[in-house]
């Protein structure tokens, strides 16, 4: 015989009692005049106690209570919450409020439904933790984020991102980086379009404050469910400081690379001048001997000079600062090189501002800095072929705008745009046997150590003018 | 007497490799850099040329290239003789040098500074043989 209930028999069941949820009836004061089996053995008897005592242990009725509404209205009403259990265990629930009509169509009971939605809260809980950490993912990430479509619209990007290059969305991502007006090409992200393979490149572009970044940018596509991409994401990590680290590097290995350089002609020097001494030994030749000896004799001053700038390159701790006279520096440097200058027909002068005042620092170093620029310009006057030029010199010292100005300007041979590219920052000589190659990176170490700039005008055939902008002394 | 023309903007190093090749039997002349090499070349036509590679104005680069490429001159054999010895040690020209070469015959000789003697006079020897 097949166990069913027959119609019968279905009347007999008490559907209110056996609903699987929470059912209970309240009057207008919203006293619970009956409640479901469920709610009885989770809640407890009513005994006439009011819903909002019941469920959720307050002694007034709750604002927007929703039995209060349907009495009103005559409406269902619905409402989210948390009620309370005999046990004093906390339930999130949707309840839903209907009304009771006597014969009359009066409105006698409301019946409130609440349905357990536990497990949709926690899902939510879950989804909302786990939209947060995405976001947080996403925008925290340290590196620039962006969603592109097939056009290379760029459709998301994080918040770093925008910190950098502004608000990108909907923009072209050639447009937002580069300014361009049209894809860049290899672009990886249009590769990924193509081959759905992660792709990698480097680009050099203009952050929205007009500075320039080095990118190293990686991407990868998005699929849909059908495995078609829809979207192409870039990952791109900022590499400039790590550019710049190996710009160091390369520049350090030139240096070394152009000191060895000066040290093998600097040996070469000392054996020539060794050779040549010998010979004139052999032969009791008087000249050779001169010779030879001003050979060694050179070439051991010359290296003697290179391992002192070389030197101070190197030293690493900050200049002491002792007020120094900008006008006694420029008299003793003066004093210094008047022969040198007479020698090869240079004139050379200075013009000292009354207020020239002092600067803080290091006298050895403002003296090694002036003198360094004076020799330089001796040099380029004097290699400079023109026979009909008399080469000039002239230092001038005066106070701007709360800084000391020094400038040594020279008529001489002056330079291109190559050679002055690279004046400060590497090994340079363009002077031969006369030349440590050191002396304008100590220039630009002395300036930058007291605070101070340095730069350069020139121009091929007509000269140089070397400007050093120091921090004048204020307590003077 | 043969000729040998020194192109160095190392003032001693002129001095040194002139004296040497004087005693060896050799007329010298000297150039510190491209542009004074190139006129002493047609001025003095040398039966040799030693060559540093970065001097200023001219590099010995561009006045190797230069003579290589001019039918009158370019049987004239030339020495490389430098401190730098390959790509790494001074820079631009040198990385010129050896990326351009191949557009220009080799030069006959090639010797390291500090120059050895020896090497350089054996090379200079068999080339004016």
């Amino acid at each position: 015989m097949e166990n069913k209930l027959t119609a019968s028999e279905l009347d007999g069941v008490s559907f209110f009692d056996e609903v699987p949820c929470y059912i209970s009836i309240q009057d207008r004061s919203c006293r619970v005049l009956r409640a479901n089996r469920k709610m009885r053995e989770d809640f407890g008897a009513p005994a006439s106690m009011p819903c909002y005592a019941m469920f959720k242990g307050r002694k007034e009725q709750c604002p927007e209570c929703i039995v209060e509404h349907t009495y009103e209205d005559g409406r269902e009403h619905e409402s989210a919450g948390v009620i309370f259990d005999r046990r004093g265990l906390p339930h999130d629930v949707l309840v839903k409020t209907r009304p009771l009509r006597g014969p009359s169509g009066e409105i006698v009971a409301v019946m409130q439904m609440f349905t357990d939605i536990a497990v949709q809260k926690e899902l939510e809980h879950r989804l909302h933790d786990s939209l947060t950490r995405f976001h947080n993912l996403f925008d925290l990430a340290p590196c620039f984020i962006a969603l592109q479509d097939r056009e290379l619209r760029i459709l998301e990007a994080n918040d770093r991102f925008q910190a950098s290059f502004g608000s990108p969305l909907g923009r072209f991502c050639y447009q937002v980086y580069k300014g361009r007006r049209e894809p860049c090409s290899g672009c990886p992200v249009a590769r990924t379009f193509a081959d759905g393979e992660t792709h990698t490149g480097e680009h050099a572009l203009t952050d929205s404050t007009g500075k320039q970044v080095d990118l190293v940018v990686y991407t990868a596509p998005l699929r849909n469910a059908r495995g078609d991409i829809t979207e192409v994401m870039s990952v791109s990590a900022d590499i400039t400081e790590i550019r710049a680290l190996e710009d160091k590097l390369a520049s350090l290995g030139r240096l070394v690379g152009g000191i060895a350089h000066s040290v093998k002609n600097v040996l070469e020097g000392l054996r020539g001048g060794v050779y040549i001494v010998n010979l004139g030994f052999r032969d009791n030749n008087q000249e050779d001997i001169r010779t030879g000896w001003d050979m060694v004799q050179r070439n051991v001053a010359r290296v003697s000079s290179m391992i002192m700038d070389m030197l101070y390159c190197a030293r690493d701790r900050s200049p002491r600062r002792l007020p120094v006279s900008l006008a006694g520096v420029a008299k003793e440097v003066v004093g210094l090189f008047s022969a040198r200058a007479q020698d090869r027909g240079v004139q050379l002068e200075t013009q000292v501002a009354e207020d020239a005042g002092t600067v803080l620092g290091e006298p050895r170093d403002i003296h090694s800095l002036l003198a360094n620029l004076v020799t330089n310009a001796i040099d380029a006057c004097s290699s400079d072929q023109d026979a009909e030029k008399t080469g000039r010199v002239l230092i001038r010292i005066r106070r701007e705008k709360g800084e000391a100005v020094i400038e040594v300007e020279d008529n001489g041979i002056g330079m291109d745009e190559e050679t002055r590219g690279k004046l400060f920052t590497t090994f340079f000589s363009t002077k031969g046997t006369f030349g440590t190659g050191l002396g304008l990176l100590v220039a630009h170490k002395v300036a930058t150590e007291h605070g101070g700039t340095i730069g350069v005008r020139s121009a091929a055939g007509e000269g140089s003018t070397f400007t050093v902008k120091l921090p004048s002394n204020q307590e003077q | 007497m043969k000729r040998i023309l020194i192109v160095d903007d190392e003032q001693d190093v002129c001095l040194y490799l002139s004296r040497l090749f004087r005693e060896n039997g050799y007329e010298v002349s000297c150039a510190g850099d491209g542009n004074e090499a190139l006129e002493r070349v047609q001025q003095d036509k040398p039966d040799l040329i030693t060559l540093d590679l970065s001097m200023p104005n001219k590099s010995g680069v561009k006045f190797y290239r230069e003579i290589k490429s001019r039918p009158d001159l370019s049987a004239t054999p030339v020495v490389m003789v430098t401190g730098v010895t390959g790509p790494g040690g001074n820079p631009a020209d040198t990385e010129r040098f050896y990326r351009t070469r191949h557009q220009v015959p080799p030069p006959e000789g090639f010797v390291p500074k500090p120059v050895d003697r020896e090497e350089i006079l054996n090379l200079v020897n068999k080339l004016l043989s």
